[in-house]
C-alpha cells in the first residue's frame, strides 16, 4: 500500500513538473518571469476571468495554469486551461476567435495577432496577451514564438473535429461547438453548428437513435404547421418566426439540420446534403 | 430611487405591460413543448428608472455573454426586454458583434450597455470605437469601467475618458462594474463618479451588500445587479445533482425575484442562453418574492449548509494540530461563497505559518466535530489545497 502511495506521489509530481515546463517566458527572447505562477479551477476563476469565466465553465474547463512575463515596460500573461476534450477546447478557440482574422495552422488551430494569440491543442486553450506600453506595436513575432514553443511542448490531437467535415464549405463563414442550447432550444443540448452567408447548418448528437427520435419529436412539437420532410431516417422542414425556413432530421443517433434559410424547401434540399455526409 | 416606490407609480400609470407572445405558440413555442414556465399566465413587463439616467428599464435585462443563438436577444427585444449587457471582453468581441446583429433596427428601442477592461484614457476610448463598430451602433447607453474591485483600479484619466465620450455622444451615461461594491464607496457614493453602478449581488451575499447599494443609490446612481442567481448555480455542472434540483425546482427564478424584489435596484442581468431560460425568467417580472420563494431558497441554503461554518466557535481548541478552524472555514467562505479569492488567499496568509504545512489528510481522524454538520475535514482540506 506504501509503495502503491509512493508511486501515485512520484507520478502527479511528475505530471505536475511536465505540466509546468510548457509555462516559460524565456520562450520568447527578452521576457522574464514575473510573479508566481497560479492555478485557477472551477471555483476561483471568477477572481481572475470575471464575468468571462462562464464561458470556460461552458466548455468544460477543469483548470487553468497562468503565468505573468515581462520585458521592460511590455507584460504579457500566457493562459494554459485544461478543457476536458479536444471537442471542448477547439470549442472554446472557435468561440473566442476573430472571425474576421484567418486561422493558423497551430495545434488544432490557432490565431496570431498583434498583440495577442491563441490556439487549440488536443484538450489544452492556450491564450498568450499582451499589454505593451505602446498599444500599436506589433509584436506578432513574440507571440509566434512563444505559441510555437508552448504547442511543441504540448501533447494532443491536431485536426479539427471530423464533425466539421461534414458541413459544407462555399460560403462558410464560422463553425464553432455550441456547449449547450443550439439554435436556442434546449433539446438541443450541444453540437456544431456552421454559418452561412445566408443560414446556419448544425449536428447534434444524441446518445442513441431513440434519444434522438425523442428529441426531434419534442423540437418539432414547437413549430407551428410542420410537414414531413424526406430527409435522414425521419426529418421535417417549417416556417419560423424566428429561425425562418428550417429543416430539422435525424439520422442514426445524429439530429440535424438547417435554418435561418429563405424558405423551408431550400432548408431541406441543403438538409438531404447533409444527411448524405453524415455515417 | 425608491424602487417599491417607483413600481408603485408605474403601475398606477399602467406601465406594467403583459409580454405578448410570451408563453404562447408563436410558429416557434409552442404550450405544448417544454418547458413548464411557458404553460403559466403571461409574463408582465415591469419598468423602473435607472436612477438619475431617467432611463426606464425592464427589471428583467437580458446579460447576452452566454447566448447560444441571437434568435434569443431578438426574440427578448420583441417581448419588451429593454436592457441588453455585453463588454469588449467577451468572446474577445464576437459577444458584441453578435448582440449587434440581434438588435438589429431594434436597436434604438432598448438600452445597450458595453464595458472596457482598459486601463487609460487612450486604450478606454480605443475600445469604445471598436466597440461601437462591433454593436454597430453610434453609441451605447451605459459605458462601464469593466470589474474594478479595489479605489486603487480607477484613475482620474479614465474618468477623463468616459466624460470625453459623452461629450463626442458616444456614451450617453457613464458606469463602473464591479464585485466589491462597499470598497468602491469613494468613487460611488462620496465622488458620485458615475451615473450607474453594475454590481455583483444575490440572496447569498453578506447584508453589508444592501447597505452598501442604499448608499449608492441614495445618490441618484443607478443601480444594476449581476450575478444575480449566485456563482455557485454557473459553477455546478449538468451533471450535478444540486444542479439539476435547482434546474428542477424553481430556485433560479426564485433567486431572481430575490433581487428585483430588494430596494434600489433598478434592473438585472441574469445571463441567458437559451429560449427556454428568457421564457422562465420573464416571469420574475411583476411577480412578488413569496413565500414559495423563500423556502425554495431556505431549502437552498439549507443544501450548502454542510459547506459553511456559523461561526458559533465551539470547535475552537480542538483540533488535534492546533489550526484555527472556525477562522479558516470563514476565509474559505470567502472564496467559496463571495468569490473573493485575492482576499480568501491574504487572510489565509496571515493565519500562523502551521496553517500552510499541516495536511488534514494526515491525520487518520478527524478530531473536530461540528455541532452543525459542517464537513470539517474536507473543508479544511479544500481551504489547504486552494491557499497553501
Amino acid at each position: 500500500m506504501r509503495l502503491l502511495s509512493l508511486l501515485l506521489t512520484i507520478a502527479c509530481a511528475a505530471g505536475l513538473a511536465h505540466a509546468q515546463d510548457y509555462l516559460d517566458c524565456r520562450f520568447a527572447p527578452g521576457w522574464e518571469q514575473t510573479g508566481a505562477k497560479r492555478l485557477y479551477t472551477p471555483d476561483n476563476l471568477y477572481d481572475y476571468k470575471d464575468g468571462g469565466a462562464e464561458g470556460y465553465l461552458a466548455f468544460s474547463f477543469v483548470r487553468m495554469e497562468s503565468m505573468d512575463c515581462k520585458s521592460g515596460k511590455d507584460t504579457l500573461s500566457i493562459d494554459i486551461s485544461d478543457m476536458t476534450d479536444a471537442d471542448s477546447a477547439f470549442g472554446i478557440f472557435s468561440a473566442n476567435r476573430d472571425l474576421r482574422l484567418p486561422v493558423s495552422k497551430i495545434g488544432m488551430g490557432g490565431q496570431i495577432e498583434a498583440q495577442s494569440a491563441s490556439f487549440a491543442k488536443g484538450k489544452y486553450y492556450v491564450e498568450i496577451t499582451e499589454l505593451a506600453a505602446d498599444r500599436n506595436a506589433d509584436e506578432s513575432a513574440t507571440m509566434q514564438s512563444l505559441a510555437r514553443k508552448i504547442e511543441g511542448l504540448l501533447e494532443g490531437q491536431v485536426t479539427t473535429p471530423k464533425t466539421l467535415e461534414w458541413f459544407p464549405k462555399e460560403g462558410l463563414t464560422s463553425a464553432r461547438l455550441i456547449p449547450e442550447s443550439v439554435l436556442g432550444m434546449r433539446l438541443l443540448k450541444r453540437g456544431y453548428v456552421a454559418k452561412y452567408a445566408q443560414g446556419q447548418a448544425f449536428v447534434v448528437l444524441e446518445a442513441s437513435p431513440e434519444s434522438a427520435a425523442d428529441v426531434l419529436k419534442k423540437v418539432r412539437d414547437r413549430f407551428d404547421g410542420a410537414t414531413d420532410a424526406k430527409v435522414g431516417d425521419e426529418g421535417f422542414q417549417a416556417k419560423a418566426q424566428y429561425l425562418d425556413g428550417i429543416c430539422i432530421f435525424r439520422k442514426g443517433s445524429y439530429v440535424a439540420g438547417y435554418a435561418n434559410m429563405a424558405d423551408p424547401a431550400k432548408a431541406a434540399e441543403l438538409a438531404v446534403q447533409l444527411a448524405t455526409r453524415i455515417p | 430611487m425608491d424602487s417599491t416606490t417607483s413600481r408603485r407609480e408605474f403601475l398606477s400609470a399602467g406601465l406594467m405591460l403583459p409580454v405578448v407572445g410570451a408563453g404562447s405558440k408563436m410558429g416557434l413555442w409552442p404550450l405544448t413543448g417544454e418547458p413548464d414556465a411557458r404553460s403559466g399566465a403571461p409574463a408582465k413587463l415591469e419598468y423602473r428608472v435607472l436612477g438619475k439616467t431617467g432611463l426606464k428599464v425592464t427589471t428583467l435585462g437580458f446579460g447576452c455573454m452566454i447566448t447560444s443563438d441571437p434568435s434569443v436577444i431578438t426574440r427578448a427585444a420583441d417581448l419588451g426586454v429593454n436592457y441588453f449587457d455585453t463588454a469588449r471582453g467577451y468572446q474577445h468581441g464576437n459577444n458584441e458583434r453578435m448582440v449587434g446583429a440581434a438588435l438589429g433596427a431594434k436597436r434604438k428601442q432598448v438600452v445597450l450597455s458595453t464595458k472596457s477592461e482598459a486601463g487609460d484614457k487612450a486604450s478606454l476610448l480605443k475600445d469604445l470605437d471598436t466597440s461601437l463598430g462591433e454593436l454597430k451602433t453610434d453609441y451605447v447607453d451605459i459605458w462601464y469601467l469593466h470589474s474594478k474591485d479595489h479605489p486603487s483600479d480607477i484613475r482620474d484619466d479614465m474618468i477623463e475618458a468616459q466624460q470625453i465620450a459623452k461629450k463626442q455622444g458616444k456614451i450617453r451615461f457613464a458606469g463602473m462594474s464591479t464585485h466589491a461594491l462597499p470598497k468602491q464607496l469613494e468613487w460611488t457614493a462620496q465622488k458620485k463618479a458615475f451615473d450607474v453602478v453594475l454590481t455583483v449581488y444575490n440572496f447569498a451575499m453578506d447584508r453589508s451588500m444592501d447597505e452598501a447599494i442604499a448608499a449608492v443609490a441614495k445618490t441618484g446612481t443607478g443601480v444594476v445587479a449581476m450575478k444575480v442567481m449566485a456563482g455557485g448555480f454557473k459553477s455546478l455542472k449538468p451533471t450535478d445533482p444540486t444542479y439539476q434540483k435547482l434546474k428542477r425546482d424553481g430556485a433560479m427564478l426564485a433567486a431572481l425575484k430575490w433581487v428585483i424584489n430588494r430596494p434600489n435596484i433598478s434592473t438585472t442581468i441574469p445571463s441567458m442562453t437559451d429560449m427556454d431560460q428568457l421564457d422562465e425568467n420573464l416571469q420574475a417580472m411583476g411577480n412578488a418574492y413569496a413565500a414559495g420563494d423563500e423556502k425554495l431558497l431556505a431549502a437552498h441554503l439549507e443544501m450548502i449548509r454542510p459547506l459553511y461554518c456559523n461561526m458559533c466557535g465551539q470547535c475552537e481548541g480542538t483540533c488535534q494540530k492546533g489550526l484555527q478552524v472556525a477562522n479558516t472555514l470563514r476565509i474559505l467562505t470567502y472564496a467559496d461563497g463571495y468569490r473573493q479569492f485575492g482576499l480568501a488567499r491574504e487572510r489565509f496568509k496571515e493565519l500562523p505559518a502551521r496553517h500552510a504545512e499541516v495536511r488534514c489528510g494526515d491525520c487518520a481522524e478527524c478530531t473536530v466535530k461540528c455541532p452543525f454538520g459542517v464537513q470539517v475535514s474536507s473543508r479544511m482540506a479544500r481551504a489547504q489545497e486552494l491557499f497553501a
